[in-house]
């Protein structure tokens, strides 16, 4: 080889690293999944054959039945893409897609981040994308709605009980049927914590999750989350400080999301667990134990008003070919949240169908919903009263609870907690 | 966190893109063909620097001076706010808490993970049988992924059925709630030293490979003790290795995230610079609010941060040579 040759040879080599370079500097966004590839001209307008649905539920593999469902979906002549991503990414990711004008067609966000996306302009409105909004239980449907624009509906609804180890209540002498209201709860808690059991396990874990598994007590002492400086907002972080003082509950309920709080209570030694639905089926089939759920209670009685849990079908802003992808996106939702399919959808994902007749048909089918019943009917959602004010107003609470769960029982600084809160 | 990552790759690539960007003086008057050659090797260096490096940086900085939020992705309205929002975060009641904290972590982290990879390291200089089992074994933590020792540390230090509390317990010691709002600082610290001295060992050891064994005879013959030996001899020996350990470590616990947020999301009294921007700039933790040109501010100061250390490290360094 000539010395001239090597040297062509070495630009080449340096040219060619050049490109490879300048090519990966492009797209720098590995979740987002191009929707705009498959395009084919028809008639009338532009149809797009591939159809693009994000979603929060890694758990659920590509054998499970949600995926194999949301599979059957796709329209004839489409196919559907599904990709899936941590919730709290869900949302980050959507933003820059939204950016890049890659956006999928179909996305679905858990609940209190929608106000969030809409008024940040990820969304497209419901009438835009010719989605049919009728029918939806106004308590579960709420957090769709923002500034008077709705921009999707539930995929299906699930919420927290109070979940019981049968068994551990008989041997300590506890009825469950006498825990009405807090105070007979923290009988209960007293008589299976002097019968040399533990007591209570929940998710105190700063962020969204934490504050998802206080506001039953925070509703349910009468609080409202315009007002995180009231009596009744210390009254319910007071109650929850109480149990890690008096070693109802475990101390580290201050870093345990909800997976760990039930694995805990898993574990045979705790008596209760506050947890949500989606837990029933398992707790159904315990062999170690007898779990049983019911209503959380109330400050003073009654069903405590749960937060409603679960995500919203909703359609992204598309800047590019967007009649084309609405029609895909519409065709979807009705599949998974139409009359006919809502059970489907809801029992391929173990939640509740976010319409009443329909759901009663869900529970009537299997003994297990039974005691989430009234828990469904008398949550309420989350960012309904507050819409994208919600998310500041969560952080607050979020601190004024690690606070108090810091605080170990000291009421003084419970009180402080929640009145720093209050000023923002 | 790339912008906080950059930062030390920055200060670490400075001296190397000198060296190599150099350009021959003779090549300067007429373009030869082995000038268009010596670019081609070096554009994609440049390539790389600018594309990783600097733009990300602008960036950075220009976030930090526009005023983000969600709805600017969509949108494009980032309006300029000059340093207002340096003014916001430095105002805030939580930045000087947090600055403090950093200050602990990483003074305490780096004084108490040299002391230790020094003393292990002046302690493996000898073989002795089953040695180099040993040394390996101590790089155990590094070799970890984080993930899982952050997590192992989580249970350990459980304040209910932690084992450590237990341990504490056999010795009549009341039991430690490690992971409240009071503790967290010492017990991520506590967890980060662990991580961080092998990486002491490691480099300290190789650094004391390089200290002539004729030294140690001398001073023998002279009737020099161990000690005496390790302060006369290893000690000064080891300035420029100790410098660059002490300043490698420096920029990485400054930026660390991983092991303070799989044991305590940054909550209480862990919350550090770097935890407190990947919070904001990603809603994560206690707020789900995006703060993007707050989490800028926060990252643009660690950054500097870095930078002086790296001048203090070529100042020190520069000083070493002149004698």
């Amino acid at each position: 080889m000539t010395i001239s040759t090597k040297r062509m040879v070495a630009v080449a080599a340096a040219a060619t690293a050049l490109t490879v370079l300048t090519a990966c500097s492009g797209g720098d966004d590995t979740s987002s999944t191009d929707s705009s590839t498959g395009t084919s001209t028809g008639g009338g307008g532009t149809t797009l054959t591939d159809i693009a649905v994000w979603d929060p539920y890694p758990q659920h593999d590509e054998s499970s039945d949600w995926a194999k469902y949301l599979q059957s979906c796709a329209p004839e002549g489409t196919t559907v893409t599904r990709t899936s991503a941590a919730t709290a990414d869900l949302l980050n990711n959507l933003t820059s897609a939204v950016k890049e004008g890659n956006a999928p067609d179909v996305v679905l966000l858990d609940n209190p981040a929608v106000p969030d996306a809409a008024v940040s302009g990820l969304l497209a409105s419901a009438a835009d994308v010719g989605m049919d909004t009728a029918g939806f239980d106004a308590n579960l449907a709420g957090p769709g709605t923002v500034d008077g624009v709705t921009y999707g509906v539930p995929i299906g609804a699930n919420t927290l009980g109070l979940y019981y180890n049968a068994d551990i209540l008989e041997a300590s002498g506890v009825d469950p049927l006498t825990i009405t209201d807090w105070d007979s709860l923290n009988d209960a808690l007293a008589a299976v914590t002097a019968a040399g059991h533990k007591g209570i396990t929940f998710s105190g874990i700063a962020g969204e999750e934490g504050v998802f598994q206080a506001l039953p007590w925070f509703w349910g002492a009468g609080a409202q989350l315009d007002d995180l400086g009231s009596d009744q907002a210390v009254e319910a972080g007071q109650l929850l400080s109480d149990w890690i003082g008096q070693g109802y509950a475990p101390k580290s309920a201050l870093t345990d999301n909800q997976s760990a709080s039930w694995d805990l209570f898993l574990t045979g030694e705790y008596a209760f667990a506050e947890n949500g639905s989606w837990f029933a089926k398992a707790a159904s089939e315990l062999t170690d134990f007898s779990a049983v759920a019911m209503p959380l209670p109330g400050h003073v009685g009654g069903a405590a008003p749960a937060p409603t849990g679960g995500e919203f079908v909703l359609a992204p802003l598309q800047k590019k070919d967007a009649e084309a992808h609405y029609a895909n996106a519409s065709k979807i939702i009705d599949c998974l949240v139409g009359a006919d399919n809502q059970v489907k959808t809801a029992d391929a994902l173990g939640y509740f169908a976010a319409n009443k007749d329909l759901r009663a048909a869900q529970v009537a089918a299997d003994p297990i919903w039974t005691p989430w019943a009234t828990s469904i009917e008398s949550a309420q959602g989350r960012t309904t009263d507050l819409g994208p004010d919600y998310t500041a107003a969560s952080a607050a609470l979020s601190t004024a609870l690690q606070a108090s769960l810091n605080a170990a029982g000291d009421a003084d600084a419970v009180r402080s907690a929640f009145e720093q809160a209050a000023q923002g | 966190m790339w912008f906080v990552k950059t930062s030390s790759a920055a200060v670490l690539a400075a001296p190397t893109e000198a060296d190599e960007v150099v350009v021959p003086p003779r090549a300067r008057r007429r373009i030869r063909p082995t000038t268009w050659a010596a670019l081609g090797f070096v554009a994609p260096l440049l390539v790389y620097v600018v594309v990783l490096y600097a733009y990300p940086l602008y960036e950075n900085v220009s976030m930090s001076l526009h005023r983000f939020t969600r709805a600017t992705y969509v949108t494009g309205e980032a309006p300029f706010t000059g340093l207002d929002v340096y003014r916001e975060v430095i105002a805030s009641p939580q930045f000087w808490t947090t600055v403090r904290q950093t200050t602990v972590f990483v003074v305490v982290s780096l004084v108490v993970q040299y002391v230790g990879g020094l003393a292990l390291a002046a302690f493996f200089r000898r073989s002795f049988p089953l040695s180099s089992l040993l040394r390996a074994l101590f790089l155990v933590p590094w070799l970890m992924p984080i993930i899982v020792s952050g997590t192992t540390w989580q249970w350990m230090m459980d304040a209910d059925s932690g084992v450590l509390n237990r341990f504490l317990g056999l010795v009549g010691i009341d039991p430690v709630w490690w992971l409240n709002a009071d503790h967290a600082l010492a017990s991520v610290t506590i967890a980060n030293i662990w991580l961080g001295i092998p990486f002491n060992l490691v480099i300290l050891y190789s650094g004391m490979q390089g200290i002539p064994d004729e030294l140690y005879e001398a001073a023998s013959l002279d009737g020099a003790g161990a000690w005496r030996q390790f302060w006369s001899i290893t000690f000064p020996m080891l300035r420029p290795v100790s410098a660059i350990t002490l300043l490698l470590g420096f920029v990485y616990t400054l930026k660390v995230v991983d092991i303070i947020w799989i044991m305590t999301m940054g909550t209480g009294s862990s919350q550090t610079l770097a935890t407190w921007a990947y919070s904001m700039a990603f809603g994560k933790g206690s707020s789900a609010v995006i703060k993007y040109s707050e989490a800028s501010v926060v990252g643009t100061i660690l950054l500097v941060v870095a930078l002086v250390m790296g001048f203090v490290y070529l100042a020190a360094q520069r000083r070493q040579e002149e004698r």
